[in-house]
């Protein structure tokens, strides 16, 4: 039986990312600039005409507009977004929907796909039978459809590929690391789906055995998950535990980074992949592949 | 209340049906640990100890104060009288330990949320460190027999939460005790039966806890389908339908016990469930007093820089 106490050890010498990669990083009360011809933007206040940072991030510049985005924050939400939430209460025509962001999301129930597809406007019984849809703890994959008047988004799932998610696990990520890109549904070469959710919920799960629009009426909305072989499930924790490593040396998480670290983790155990000195190996082969690959 | 859905929960208990968990460790495997010990300057003995997410602090304070015995006592802090009514003997010191879960470790400690599993652990504490099986000789504390005596306040602090607590509070709590220093006293005779003591100023004088190594150390197993596991995370936790808490000392003997939540054991799961804790128990305490050992070596070496929580 193997139990490992660490100590804390000095903190790496790492080579100054700011100047190679154009990068601006500032902490709480470092100043940003004293030049009076840039706003103030969020993340940052000023004091005797000094813009100074309020949170510890990047600095971004958009013409004379100076802001913060910071690392470690909640998510917010833009419209089109794919994000994974859990519901977290059912209420009158709708759920209330944790998607990490200052406050609850709203899904409608006016805005989820009925069982079989049939388009009609929703009923009185729709309204009773919410609960067989979406009860409290469920996963969801959405989009982010619009915003309320105060500031609350509003979720659909009128899609095939959003709706309730099985069949695997969530890892939870600082939002900052996740990128907006093309598509956010993966399904990796080891036989895993993913969705990386722009909340920073990410759900690692097994690539199903029939499509979503092959799905039963029942099946759509149904709890049960797949048989899940030893070898599907090796492969999602060890997914999960790439995902983490990666997150806990602050990279940014897509697809092709996420199926490098895999490849790097294949000669150690899964379990040995929560050891902090085997997460560094992996994060740093995977940044030169990508790095490599960029160079090509 | 943190919530789960059905079909992680099935996952969950799936996974270790078939010995693989969702972060890849086998059934009886624990996560590694971080430990700083010595951190708060103004405490008579402190520890840091992280678990994956989980983060307590810890610090010991010595104080000197008035032996209550049973008999005379009148006071109305309740879990101070739980202490006090298991010990009638006038010539004891004690031991009270609280802790407290910041509200920023989990949702489930915001508002009310952390009352109850603040005086749960408390209690579970206090139990378990106030008596025999608790290790530290509590005689060695006392004072004036009758009059004064040590009290070694062992103050919890939960920073962050990711599921197995417990344990991390109690290795915590060896690692500071360990690392606490109680100052000398010297006992004068005034006449007429009276006596006086006085308090050594000097800091070498100070002297480690007596029984400090037998302080236990807990294994929390949880029950999720039909298996048990050690070192759950926070979502295994929402799956768990029974857990035991079994404290063990150094000599793999068990301490205490406490069987939690609503669901049912096999006899024969608990004896195996016992054996298993004593051994990772026993695990535990060796790793954790090699580490405290190396880290003090290296304290002691010149020109040692400390890296850490307070640097």
């Amino acid at each position: 039986m193997e139990i490992i106490f660490n100590t804390p050890s000095a903190p790496k010498e790492t080579e100054n990312i700011e100047n190679k990669q154009n990068f601006h990083i500032v902490t709480p009360g470092e100043q940003i600039t004293s030049d009076p011809a840039f706003m103030r933007g969020h993340g940052t206040y000023t004091q005797e005409d000094v813009v100074m940072a309020s949170v510890a991030g990047v600095v971004e510049r958009v013409n004379k507009l100076i802001s913060v985005k910071p690392l470690r924050t909640r998510y917010n939400a833009e419209i089109g977004d794919v994000v994974v939430g859990r519901i977290t209460e059912v209420a009158q025509k709708r759920w209330k929907v944790d998607i990490n962001g200052k406050q609850n999301a709203i899904l409608l129930l006016s805005s989820v796909n009925l069982p079989g597809g049939v388009q009609r406007r929703k009923t009185e019984l729709d309204e009773l039978n919410m609960k067989s849809f979406f009860s409290e703890g469920d996963l969801i994959g959405a989009e982010v459809q619009a915003f309320f008047h105060d500031g609350a988004s509003s979720l659909h799932t009128r899609n095939l590929k959003y709706g309730k998610l099985r069949n695997g696990s969530l890892v939870v990520v600082p939002p900052a690391l996740v990128r907006r890109c093309k598509s956010h549904f993966y399904t990796l070469p080891c036989g895993v789906d993913l969705i990386l959710g722009l909340n920073g919920y990410i759900f690692v799960s097994k690539h199903p055995d029939k499509k979503s629009e092959e799905l039963s009426p029942e099946e759509l909305y149904s709890n049960k998950n797949e048989e899940i072989t030893f070898y599907q499930r090796s492969a999602i924790a060890r997914v999960c535990n790439c995902i983490k490593a990666l997150a806990k040396h602050y990279m940014y998480i897509n697809d092709s980074i996420i199926i490098y670290a895999y490849e790097a983790s294949l000669p150690y155990k899964i379990s040995d992949l929560l050891h902090d000195d085997i997460c560094e190996v992996i994060v740093e082969k995977a940044k030169l592949q990508i790095e490599m690959q960029q160079t090509l | 209340m943190a919530l789960i859905s059905p079909s992680e929960k099935d996952f969950i208990t799936k996974g270790i049906e078939a010995d693989m968990r969702n972060d890849g460790r086998s059934r009886i495997a624990y996560r590694d640990f971080t430990i700083e010990t010595g951190i708060v300057s103004q405490a008579s003995g402190s520890c840091r100890l992280r678990l994956s997410k989980t983060d307590v602090l810890i610090g010991v304070k010595v104080e000197i104060g008035d032996i209550i015995s049973n008999t005379t006592s009148d006071n109305n802090n309740e879990q101070e009288q739980d202490i006090v009514n298991n010990q009638n003997e006038s010539d004891k010191g004690r031991i009270v330990c609280s802790v407290e879960c910041s509200p920023s470790a989990s949702r489930d400690f915001e508002g009310k949320g952390a009352n109850d599993i603040n005086n749960e652990l408390s209690q579970i504490m206090n139990r378990v460190l106030n008596g025999p099986q608790g290790g530290i000789d509590l005689k060695s504390l006392c004072i004036i027999p009758g009059a004064q005596c040590w009290i070694i306040y062992v103050d919890v602090l939960v920073l962050d939460y990711d599921g197995n607590l417990l344990d991390t509070i109690f290795l915590a709590t060896r690692a500071a005790l360990q690392n606490t220093r109680i100052p000398k006293t010297e006992i004068q005779d005034i006449g007429n039966g009276q006596l006086e003591f006085d308090i050594s100023d000097d800091i070498e004088d100070a002297e480690k806890i007596k029984g400090w190594e037998d302080v236990p150390v807990t294994v929390s197993l949880n029950k999720i389908g039909q298996k048990y596991i050690v070192d759950a995370t926070a979502m295994e936790e929402l799956c768990t339908d029974t857990k035991i808490i079994i404290a063990v000392n150094r000599n793999g003997e068990i301490c205490a016990m406490q069987k939690s939540l609503y669901g049912s054991l096999n006899p024969s799961l608990l004896t195996e469930m016992i054996r298993t804790a004593k051994d990772i128990g026993k695990v535990l305490i060796k790793n954790l007093d090699t580490t405290l050992e190396h880290e003090q070596v290296m304290a002691s070496r010149a020109n040692n820089k400390k890296f850490g929580f307070f640097i």
